[in-house]
């Protein structure tokens, strides 16, 4: 495109795209040169620079008794066994809904679909009695479940626009092989679903990962508590003690950044994926 | 083939246990908070049709004495009202700008999508520490150019609580209002701002002519993103504030309803009213949005 403004606007234009770009880093670096400080610094003596000395311990006070180890654990094993179900459910289900021929095709997506537009707020409640029912509540099981639950539209919008994609020729010569159902779904199909596969886990870990009112509400020990919830009552116990807390905002945060910077534009295309449901 | 996909059978291995999974963990739970939304159910009373009394809970979230409700539905309009007239603008122009190539485009927008991913744990006590009273940023600016600092602090301080909890949500999500309309905009034709640099339009008339109505559809997502962000904004709040008073929300007061002051029926009451209003509002873009989508073939 030609570019006919003045100078003068060009600059300015670079210099608010500067402005927000620090705006948005800042967060990265306050997180990092925080985690290595100690409480004179970080009250009063030195806010925004970089440590004075950069205090590594604060990392192994985080890990050991700021029980990060613990809660990272937690966050893993919830965080895996979320999106290995969601997934494994929401193809087999796409699978069903866009491959399989029968009666009510279209209304039972249609309410799969409902789940989007339903908050998890709304469910909180009912939810507890339920896991309490089935003597889930805090254990691991007592998240992945409703996660699952409130994953599946999304993860199915995801994977059904793209089994849509797939030529039924495929198949075709897969039955005609005399491949079963479920050699030609996860041999044939399954290996090509890959990005869309890789779309709806992105999305589904960040929901997963970040989530923060069924956490506390569903957990009440340190043994299934994930790092949100972990962190956030950290706040409440080290009230004197803030590098260690620093350490430990790093650490939850290393995996989605390591994520992001993999990956950007497909973490991107998730999001937008997730944005664009309609 | 058909004989095969059309087996009973394997349908139901397919779909059923999705099905019952998401019946089960969502459906039938929501339908439980309308049921128990119609119920006096404390701690005193059991969640049965014995305690049944209407809409009352409803009523009772508006007009009791001292419900923080009306203002938790006040303050998320107010929210839903900075998103569209402040934030979406915002990222609009930022959108804008990146859209009409500048040098290094895709180094700005990826770091412009940092704060998105983040955990609200992690951009909430950022923006704690940037308010605090004594030693937070912007405290030590306003101190530095002899400005006031408001009294309390920024979260605490009557004037500015509100505000001073809106601000780390608003600017925490311009990064994904920003790049769905990037992406809208760099799908428009290039022969369609070919033909209108060629009749002479420019920036401004450019984008606001062509390139804003073009993204309609797009626009459209946003709007409904941002508007039922508003009522199910919890996170940012509880980390903030905690939802005190001045500065709460319906999700914060649902809680507080719920899980402090054990008022489950008027807890689940608020709890169908955000869906309610999240539904409304999803309804209401649709008709808005309407004749637009017609036209547009898919």
């Amino acid at each position: 495109m030609k570019k006919n403004h003045l100078p003068i606007g060009r600059a300015l234009i670079q210099f608010f795209l500067i402005v927000w770009l620090f705006a948005c880093i800042f967060p990265l670096y306050w997180l990092f040169s925080f985690s290595l400080k100690d409480n004179s610094e970080i009250f009063g003596g030195n806010v925004v620079g970089l440590p004075s000395q950069w205090i590594w311990s604060n990392y192994s006070t985080a890990w050991g008794a700021g029980k990060i180890s613990l809660y990272l654990r937690n966050s893993v094993i919830t965080t895996a066994a979320t999106l290995f179900l969601t997934l494994l459910l929401s193809f087999m289900a796409s699978y069903g809904l866009l491959r399989m021929r029968w009666k009510g095709q279209k209304l039972t997506m249609t309410y799969l679909m409902l789940g989007l537009m339903i908050p998890m707020h709304a469910a909180l409640k009912p939810l507890l009695g339920i896991l309490m029912d089935l003597k889930v509540l805090s254990t691991h099981l007592g998240l992945i479940i409703p996660y699952t639950a409130f994953n599946i539209p999304m993860a199915i919008l995801i994977i059904s626009g793209f089994i849509d994609s797939i030529p039924m020729e495929m198949e075709e010569a897969a039955y005609i092989d005399g491949s079963g159902v479920y050699r030609t779904a996860f041999t044939i199909i399954l290996p090509m679903m890959v990005p869309a596969l890789v779309t709806a886990s992105i999305f589904v870990f960040l929901q997963v990962w970040n989530e923060m009112l069924m956490a506390s509400v569903f957990v009440s020990t340190d043994n299934v508590r994930t790092l949100t919830v972990g962190i956030q009552q950290m706040f409440g116990q080290y009230q004197t003690d803030w590098g260690p807390i620093g350490a430990a905002l790093v650490i939850s945060t290393i995996p989605t950044l390591v994520l992001y910077l993999c990956m950007s534009s497909q973490v991107q295309r998730s999001l937008i994926a997730g944005a664009v449901k309609g | 083939m058909r004989k095969v996909l059309s087996n009973k059978w394997h349908i139901m291995v397919f779909v059923l246990p999705t099905v019952l999974f998401f019946t089960f963990f969502v459906i039938i739970p929501i339908a439980m908070s309308a049921f128990y939304s119609t119920l006096n159910w404390t701690t005193k009373t059991k969640p049965t049709l014995e305690y049944f009394v209407g809409f009352k809970n409803y009523i009772d979230m508006f007009t009791a004495k001292g419900s923080s409700f009306p203002d938790a539905v006040r303050h998320s309009l107010l929210y839903a009202g900075a998103s569209v007239f402040l934030q979406l603008p915002f990222s609009l122009l930022l959108a804008l700008l990146l859209a009409r190539g500048v040098k290094a485009e895709s180094f700005y927008r990826n770091i412009y999508f940092i704060p998105v991913i983040l955990s609200s744990v992690v951009v909430g006590q950022l923006w704690r520490k940037i308010y605090n009273n004594d030693y937070g940023l912007l405290n030590l600016f306003l101190r530095a150019i002899g400005a006031e600092t408001p009294k309390g602090g920024w979260l605490a301080n009557k004037g500015t609580r509100l505000w001073a909890t809106f601000v780390p949500v608003l600017w925490q999500y311009v990064g994904y209002h920003m790049l769905l309309m990037y992406g809208a905009l760099k799908s428009i034709s290039p022969d369609i701002l070919e033909a209108a640099t060629v009749d002479g339009a420019t920036g401004p008339i450019m984008a606001f002519r062509i390139q804003i109505p073009l993204i309609r559809p797009m626009l459209k997502v946003c709007l409904s993103f941002s508007l039922i962000g508003s009522f199910k904004l919890y996170d940012m709040v509880k980390i903030l504030t905690d939802g005190n008073i001045g500065t709460e929300v319906p999700a914060t007061t649902m809680y507080r309803e719920m899980f402090k002051s054990h008022n489950f029926g008027t807890g689940s009451a608020m709890a169908m009213f955000i869906v309610a209003e999240c539904l409304l509002f999803t309804v209401l873009l649709n008709i808005i949005f309407k004749d637009r989508d017609r036209e547009r073939s898919r």
